[in-house]
C-alpha cells in the first residue's frame, strides 16, 4: 500500500515538473526551426486566410516551420505578456499598433532594427513607420491600418430629395442633410435619423480630432484635450444630441444590434462612419440596399477631411528563442505577396504601399470604389499613439466627455478638467 | 488476491496503532518524546494533507505575500520591478481621481444592495415558511434564480432592462410610468444592479427557510395563548431567532458586494465602465490597472486597499453584532 502512494505522490510531482519546464529546443525533428505564431484570427473569414498565408510560407522554403495559435482577442495581450514574464513568449505575435511604443519602453518586445534596411521601411506607409519605432529603433514591422469613412444609404437621399452622389463635405452640410433624412414616427419617436455623431465608428476623439485640423489628443506625447477646437466638436455633439432628445439617442442605441440588426444595414440611421471591413458585412447581410461611401466630412471648406485610424504590427516578443527566423516570417507577411492577399479578401488596408497598388488594379465593382475611397481618406487619417508616460489617459478623458454630453457639466470644465487630470497620471 | 492480503495487513496495522496509542497516551505525561511509529504517523499525516498545504502555500499565501511586496513597486509584469516606497498608495488618495470614483461605486452598491436583499430574503423565507398545499413549488420557483448565474444572467437583464422594448419599462408603462434608460443613464445604472440582485436572493432565502423551521414550536403556542399575533410573534419571535444567520448573511453579502466586477464588466461597453464611469466598480478598476495598461503594482496597492477596508468592515459588523444578535446558547459566542 505503501508503495503504491509513494508511485502517486512521486507520479504526481513529476508531473508538475514536467509542465513548468518549457521547450527550451524550438527544432523539430527534421531538423527545422518551429515557430509558434499567436493571432486572434478565429473567425470563419480570417482564420483560413492566415492559415493559408502560413501554409505558403512553410511550402517556400524547409528551415522553417510555422504554427498558428488561435487566442482569442480579450486574451492574447495579456496571454502574451503572462509568457514574456515567464520566459516563454510565441515567437511571433500580431498586436495594435497604437501602444507598440509602450511595449518597447517596457521592454517587452525585440529590437529588430538590424534586420530593416531602408527598402524594408519605405516600403511602408511613413506614418505607420512612425508608430513602430521608439528612439530611433524599429520594433515591429506594420501590417495592416484603417481608416473611417461615411457610409451613406441613396435609397434614404433619393427619398429625402438629395442627390445621391453628392454625399456631405462639411460639418454644415452633414447637418443639413442630417435634418433632412430624419423621419419620425406617428408616436413621436425616430423612424430613421440622418446621422448622429457619437454612433457608428467615429465618435467623441475622433470629432475632436477633425474638429482640430487633425492635431490629436496627444501631440509630442503630452496632451492637447482643451483647445478651442475640440471644445467646439463636442459643444456640436452635445447641441446636435439636445436637437434630437437624449432619450431619443439612448433609446435608439439600446436597439442597435448586429447583421441584418445593424442601423445602417435596417435603416434605422442613414448615414454611419465605419472602416473598409463594414463593406464585408454589407455584401452577407446587406441585401439590395443601395449606399455610397464617402471621406469623413470636414470642419469646414479651408479643412481637411480628418479621419482616424488603427492598425496591427507583427512584433517578436522579449525573449523569443529563434528571432531572425521570425523575422523572416514577419518580412514573408509584411511584403507584396501575402499584403496583396490579406487586403484583396478582407477589405482591411494594408501597411505595404505597393500591395495597396496592386490591389486596387486588381478590384473591380464595389470592392473596388470602397478601397478606392479608403486610400483617399488614408491621406488624411490620424493614428492616435498612446504615449508610454500616459498609459490610461483614455479612462480620465471618457468619462469627463460623457459628462458633457450628459449635460452635468459644461464642455469647457469637462475638457480643462480632463486635460488637467491627464497631466496629473505622468508616470 | 494480493490486494485483499494488503488490505488485512493494513487493517491490522491500524488496530495494533489504536492499541498503541491509547496506550501511549497515558504515558505521554511522563514520556513526551514521540514513539518512531507516531513520528511515522505523523509524517504521513502531512504526506496526506501536502496537495492542500501545496496548494495553499504556492497558490494562496504566496501570492499574497509577493502582491503585498509588488504594491510598493512599479511591478509591470515583464521587466521592471522597482522599489518606489508609498508610491502607489499616495497616488491612489491623492492623484488618481478614478479612485474615489470607483470606491463611491462601490459603497454606493454595497449600502443599497446588502440590506436590500437581506430583507429581500427575510420576507420571501416567511412567505415560504407557510403551511400550504404547493409551498415546496414556489420555494423551487423562488430558488431558481440562484441556480442560474453568471454572464447568461446579465444578458437576459440587459434585455430586461432596454429602455423602450424591455420587459421592465413596459410593465412601468402599464403603471402610467416612464421607465428610465438604466444602464444608459449614469443615474440609473446602479439602481438597475440592485434590482438585478434582488431577483436572485434564493440562495439566502434557503438558509432563512432552514433556521426558521428550527424555531421551536413551543414559543409560538405559548405567544399564542398569550395573545400574541402573526406580526408580533414575527417580531418578537422569528426575527430574534434568526438574528445569527442575518449576521453571517449581512458580512458574507458585504463583503461579496465590495467584490462586484463581472456584472460591470459584462455589462458595459467593452468593459469600461459604464456612462459618466457610473459603473467603474472598485475591482473594475484595479483589473483595468493590473490587465489594460499592466500597472501591476498600482492594483496590488489597490487589492491591500480594498483588503483593509473590508477587514475594518468586518470588524465593525463583529463588534455591533452584540448589540443585536441572539445566541440561544446565551454566551454571545
Amino acid at each position: 500500500m505503501k508503495k503504491w502512494l509513494l508511485i502517486v505522490c512521486a507520479g504526481l510531482l513529476a508531473l508538475l515538473s514536467a509542465c513548468s519546464s518549457g521547450s527550451a529546443d524550438n527544432t523539430n525533428a527534421e531538423g527545422k526551426v518551429e515557430l509558434d505564431f499567436w493571432t486572434f484570427w478565429g473567425s470563419e473569414t480570417r482564420r483560413p486566410m492566415i492559415e493559408k498565408l502560413i501554409e505558403d510560407f512553410n511550402n517556400s522554403q524547409d528551415e522553417i516551420v510555422v504554427k498558428h495559435t488561435y487566442v482569442p482577442w480579450g486574451d492574447i495581450w495579456t496571454k502574451n505578456l503572462a509568457a514574456i514574464a515567464a520566459g516563454d513568449p510565441p515567437d511571433v505575435i500580431v498586436n495594435d499598433i497604437r501602444t507598440v511604443k509602450i511595449r518597447a519602453s517596457n521592454n517587452q518586445v525585440e529590437d529588430i532594427s538590424k534586420w530593416v534596411d531602408d527598402d524594408l521601411k519605405n516600403s511602408f506607409y511613413p506614418h505607420l513607420w512612425d508608430a513602430v519605432t521608439y528612439k530611433d529603433k524599429a520594433y515591429a514591422l506594420p501590417f495592416t491600418t484603417d481608416t473611417r469613412m461615411l457610409f451613406y444609404n441613396k435609397d434614404a437621399f433619393r427619398e429625402a430629395g438629395l442627390d445621391p452622389e453628392k454625399p456631405p463635405r462639411t460639418w454644415k452640410e452633414l447637418k443639413e442633410y442630417s435634418d433632412k433624412l430624419t423621419v419620425k414616427n406617428e408616436d413621436g419617436g425616430y423612424k430613421q435619423v440622418g446621422y448622429y455623431p457619437n454612433w457608428g465608428n467615429f465618435t467623441t476623439h475622433d470629432w475632436m480630432i477633425n474638429a482640430d485640423d487633425g492635431k490629436g489628443l496627444m501631440e509630442g506625447g503630452e496632451p492637447t484635450i482643451n483647445t478651442p477646437a475640440k471644445k467646439e466638436a463636442i459643444q456640436w455633439m452635445y447641441d446636435w444630441k439636445q436637437e434630437l432628445g437624449s432619450e431619443a439617442v439612448q433609446n435608439m442605441k439600446a436597439e442597435f444590434g448586429n447583421e441584418q440588426q445593424d442601423p445602417f444595414i435596417s435603416g434605422k440611421v442613414a448615414m454611419w462612419a465605419e472602416i473598409g471591413t463594414f463593406y464585408k458585412q454589407l455584401e452577407e447581410f446587406g441585401g439590395d440596399l443601395d449606399y455610397g461611401v464617402a471621406t469623413m466630412p470636414a470642419y469646414n471648406e479651408d479643412t481637411k477631411p480628418w479621419s482616424t485610424g488603427g492598425g496591427f504590427v507583427m512584433e517578436i516578443p522579449k525573449g523569443a528563442k529563434n528571432p531572425e527566423a521570425s523575422m523572416k516570417f514577419i518580412k514573408y507577411l509584411t511584403d507584396v505577396e501575402a499584403q496583396t492577399y490579406w487586403g484583396e479578401n478582407n477589405f482591411d488596408n494594408i501597411a505595404n504601399k505597393e500591395a495597396t497598388k496592386q490591389i486596387t488594379e486588381n478590384l473591380d465593382g464595389k470592392g473596388a470604389e470602397i478601397f478606392q475611397k479608403s486610400m483617399e481618406s488614408l491621406e488624411y487619417t490620424y493614428l492616435s499613439i498612446t504615449p508610454p508616460e500616459y498609459p490610461e489617459y483614455e479612462n480620465l478623458v471618457n468619462p469627463l466627455i460623457d459628462d458633457a454630453l450628459n449635460g452635468k457639466i459644461s464642455v469647457e470644465e469637462a475638457l480643462d478638467q480632463a486635460q488637467k487630470d491627464v497631466e496629473n497620471s505622468k508616470q | 488476491m494480493s490486494g485483499i492480503k494488503e488490505h488485512n495487513v493494513a487493517i491490522s496495522t491500524t488496530q495494533r496503532k489504536s492499541v498503541h496509542k491509547s496506550k501511549s497516551s497515558d504515558w505521554t505525561v511522563r514520556k513526551p518524546k514521540m514513539s518512531k511509529l507516531s513520528l511515522k504517523e505523523n509524517i504521513w499525516g502531512y504526506i496526506f494533507i501536502a496537495p492542500w498545504i501545496i496548494g495553499f502555500l504556492g497558490l494562496t499565501l504566496g501570492p499574497l505575500l509577493f502582491s503585498l511586496v509588488t504594491s510598493f513597486t512599479d511591478y509591470n509584469v515583464t521587466s521592471q520591478m522597482n522599489f518606489t516606497g508609498f508610491d502607489n498608495y499616495k497616488r491612489m488618495f491623492t492623484v488618481d481621481p478614478l479612485f474615489w470614483t470607483s470606491l463611491y461605486n462601490t459603497v454606493y452598491f454595497v449600502v443599497f444592495s446588502v440590506p436590500l436583499t437581506t430583507a429581500g430574503a427575510v420576507i420571501v423565507a416567511m412567505l415560504l415558511n407557510q403551511k400550504m398545499k404547493g409551498i415546496k413549488v414556489f420555494r423551487t420557483i423562488y430558488y431558481l434564480p440562484a441556480v442560474l448565474s453568471g454572464v447568461a444572467v446579465y444578458f437576459l437583464w440587459m434585455q430586461l432592462l432596454s429602455p423602450s422594448t424591455g420587459l421592465v419599462n413596459t410593465v412601468l408603462a402599464w403603471f402610467g410610468i416612464d421607465g428610465p434608460a438604466w444602464l444608459f443613464e449614469p443615474e440609473w445604472t446602479k439602481p438597475a444592479l440592485v434590482m438585478m440582485k434582488m431577483w436572485s436572493v434564493g440562495g439566502g432565502m434557503l438558509l432563512y427557510l432552514a433556521v426558521m423551521q428550527g424555531v421551536p414550536k413551543a414559543m409560538y403556542e405559548a405567544a399564542e395563548l398569550d395573545g400574541a399575533g402573526s406580526i408580533r410573534k414575527f417580531f418578537h419571535i422569528t426575527l430574534p431567532m434568526i438574528t445569527p444567520i442575518i449576521f453571517f448573511d449581512m458580512v458574507t453579502s458585504t463583503i461579496g458586494a465590495f467584490q462586484i466586477f463581472q456584472e460591470a464588466y459584462v455589462m458595459t461597453d467593452s468593459g469600461e465602465g459604464g456612462p459618466s464611469n457610473s459603473l467603474l466598480f472598485y475591482n473594475l478598476h484595479m483589473w483595468n490597472n493590473a490587465f489594460e495598461i499592466f500597472n501591476m503594482g498600482y492594483a496590488s496597492a489597490m487589492a491591500w486597499v480594498l483588503f483593509i477596508i473590508v477587514m475594518i468592515l468586518t470588524f465593525l459588523h463583529f463588534k455591533f453584532s452584540k448589540k443585536w444578535v441572539y445566541y440561544e446558547s446565551g454566551d454571545h459566542k
